[in-house]
């Protein structure tokens, strides 16, 4: 038997040395785990029908420079930090400047601190699957810069803090962004992580992983916004653990490209600690879109729901995830997932999977996932008024996802998303 | 206005529509009556161009121009309205949101302006009342959760919004206690003008106590078996289908 390809050595060399020293031990563990590790197949549980969108060749294992061309982003007034190709750009960012509140890059990290990060970093994901790469692990060997967000106890951000993560690439290579926020007891913050490129086809690779650490009572909205170029490659990950009484709540958007995957995985580790999730994802042309989340609940009387809504047009590709496990301990859980999907065409192909793995005896659990089209009888009804068939279409599908974005709390990434959908209705409705 | 010749239509292959003629012209209300399976509502559909119906045979022209030559949003801009029988329910789009946009799709045809918000909000608070619908019900979505009369309500509102020339009721007075069947017939009766055609589809005869029509044709088997004033609805009602040789089990009072 032919022995499954493994991960390229070009991978296993990280740039940037100026990392704070537990920093850069803790890259090197983790690149040595990744020596002579088969890459995810089709076979792979995880990566079955992605990966064969996932393209890790030695071109893309280079490290992309800071400098060139960006600029791209959303000009977000208000809090923001700038990271290109995963380096932070301080001469672009404008940080909140508040009692009880630090952001600062790894590398000006001192040893202490940095030692204290290396410790925590990777604590909220899942790494112990070995049987391919993990992709996150990747990044734990890659990173060059980073962000650490600290608040301290019943600190409160007034105003939501935009993390814009663009890629900038004139040739094939990668990013590893990297973000760790710790919230400490009863504090609040919104965070909006917006990935964007420099352009439709910057060739490049974004492995990106978030964390959340959220202390008792701490409250945590994390807005994710997946608006990078159709060429770029985006793997990202973004684990949360929470102690008792503290709530995450998560707004995914993603639009489709070549490749995009994310996984969302939330430990809820605190007695009374909740979690919602939302998800919408758009894709169309040849697009791929991978959600994967996974919710486990460790700790009794913990609330979980979680809706995400795909959206596939042409011959695109979208594949939901969705994990729900229940400790033994983890008596009085609530858990509620849905994923429900819809195709515009009929070349287009939604994948969905919820899994639930339940040792508790005493929990409410529940899950449900639909696939449909848009409802022809529907349609009638709305043209017999006169409407066109493109707006009939548009209300519709608008109908379908309105609910998610609606609740999304910050009004500006609101309107990016609704003028992202306005493109994207103008090419999928194009022939009605 | 209307003018229906030899129409044929089928579902699936079943022809249901088996030759119908009518001529409607302005101003006029015509009732059609018939017994279930009779063909009343895939003509109504076929008029305002459902395309689950195909059409096999025979014409249809609306002032001159061919109907069936238009799509079903065309043929809406041109004047027809169908009340459906089932308004459809669509959670997520509000109704205000639907009207508004049917409303501007039809000014823009005209070449009007487009209604602002405001400006919109107005009218469908105005029109809403007249029907005895709460405008309330203007944020909820489309049809959610509305009782049977509340979507018959909505049906007419949509009509006297849009002022077709040629409204089709389906079955408008089906569900209709008879507090809800009066103020469906007043605003019917609001929609009465010299320049605009009503085609009523019914099944009972009540429906004409409040609507008077000036025309009443019976729909059997996909034909039009019989035509007269008002008073062959009330001779229906008395006799019901039989004497005219027509078979319906449920029509008995």
């Amino acid at each position: 038997m032919k022995a499954a390809p493994t991960l390229s050595t070009a991978f296993l060399h990280p740039a940037g040395q100026s990392l704070p020293e537990p920093l850069l031990a803790l890259r090197k563990k983790r690149g040595s785990e990744l020596v002579n590790m088969a890459l995810p197949t089709r076979k792979t549980e995880n990566w079955k029908y992605s990966s064969k969108y996932l393209k890790l060749t030695d071109d893309m294992a280079i490290s992309l420079p800071v400098e060139g061309k960006g600029g791209n982003s959303l000009a977000v007034p208000g809090y923001k930090v700038a990271m290109r190709n995963g380096i932070m750009m301080p001469e672009a960012s404008d940080y909140p400047d508040m009692e009880g509140i630090t952001i600062e890059r790894f590398e000006d990290l001192d040893d202490e601190a940095a030692a204290a990060l290396a410790q925590r970093l990777d604590a909220t994901l899942d790494l112990s699957d070995k049987k391919a790469v993990h992709l996150s692990a990747m990044n734990s060997a890659r990173f060059e810069d980073g962000l650490l967000i600290r608040l301290k106890p019943d600190a409160v951000l007034d105003q939501p803090l935009f993390i814009i993560h663009e890629v900038s690439a004139d040739a094939s290579g990668s990013a590893y962004p990297r973000v760790y926020v710790d919230a400490g007891r009863n504090s609040k913050i919104t965070l909006v992580e917006e990935f964007t490129s420099s352009g439709e086809d910057v060739p490049a690779l974004v492995n990106t992983v978030t964390e959340f650490s959220l202390a008792e009572g701490a409250n945590v909205t994390s807005i994710r916004l997946n608006l990078e170029g159709n060429s770029v490659q985006h793997v990202g990950a973004t684990g949360v653990s929470q102690q008792r009484s503290s709530r995450f709540e998560s707004h995914s958007v993603g639009f489709g490209g070549t490749l995009r995957r994310h996984d969302l995985q939330v430990r809820l580790e605190g007695e009374g600690a909740e979690c919602k999730l939302n998800g919408v994802v758009v894709t169309q042309g040849k697009q791929h879109y991978d959600n994967h989340t996974c919710i486990q609940h460790i700790a009794p009387r913990c609330n979980s729901e979680e809706t995400y809504r795909n959206i596939a047009a042409d011959q695109s590709h979208a594949v939901f995830n969705g994990r729900i496990h229940i400790h033994q301990d983890a008596q009085k859980s609530n858990a509620n997932m849905n994923n429900n999907n819809l195709l515009l065409h009929t070349g287009a192909e939604i994948d969905t999977k919820p899994e639930l793995e339940i040792y508790a005896d005493d929990v409410k659990c529940a899950h449900g996932a639909t696939i449909g089209q848009l409802d022809k009888t529907s349609l009638f009804y709305l043209v017999s008024r006169g409407i066109g068939r493109r707006d009939a279409n548009v209300l519709l599908t608008m109908a379908f996802i309105n609910e998610l974005v609606s609740q999304i709390p910050v009004e500006q990434v609101r309107d990016s998303v609704n003028a992202r959908l306005n493109n994207f209705f103008d090419q999928a409705f194009q022939e009605v | 206005m209307l003018s229906i010749k030899n129409l044929h239509a089928s579902v699936n292959g079943e022809e249901i529509l088996k030759g119908i003629n009518l001529e409607i012209k302005a101003g006029e209300v015509h009732a059609i009556m018939g017994p279930n399976g009779s063909g009343k509502s895939t003509l109504s559909q076929v008029l305002a161009g459902n395309e689950t119906f195909e059409v096999t045979e025979g014409e249809v022209t609306l002032n001159g121009g061919n109907l069936l030559d238009l799509a079903t949003e065309e043929r809406a801009r041109e004047g027809v309205f169908l009340a459906f029988q089932y308004p459809v329910e669509i959670p997520g789009v509000s109704n205000l949101q639907f009207l508004r946009t049917a409303v501007n799709a039809m000014r823009k045809h005209r070449g009007e302006d487009e209604m602002n918000a405001a400006e919109f909000m107005k009218l469908a608070r105005d029109v809403s009342r007249q029907v005895d619908l709460d405008p309330d019900f203007l944020k909820r979505g489309v049809n959610e959760g509305f009782s049977g009369g509340e979507k018959k309500r909505n049906e007419i509102m949509q009509a006297l919004l849009l002022q077709p020339k040629l409204a089709i009721l389906d079955e408008t007075d089906s569900g209709l206690d008879i507090d809800a069947l009066q103020v469906v017939s007043n605003g019917v009766n609001a929609l009465r003008a010299e320049d605009r055609a009503i085609l009523m589809i019914t099944h009972y005869q009540r429906l004409l106590n409040h609507i008077v029509p000036d025309y009443v044709h019976v729909l059997a088997d996909g034909k039009i078996v019989k035509s007269g004033g008002r008073e062959l609805a009330l001779e229906l009602e008395e006799r019901g289908y039989g004497w005219l040789g027509i078979k319906d089990e449920t029509a008995t009072h």
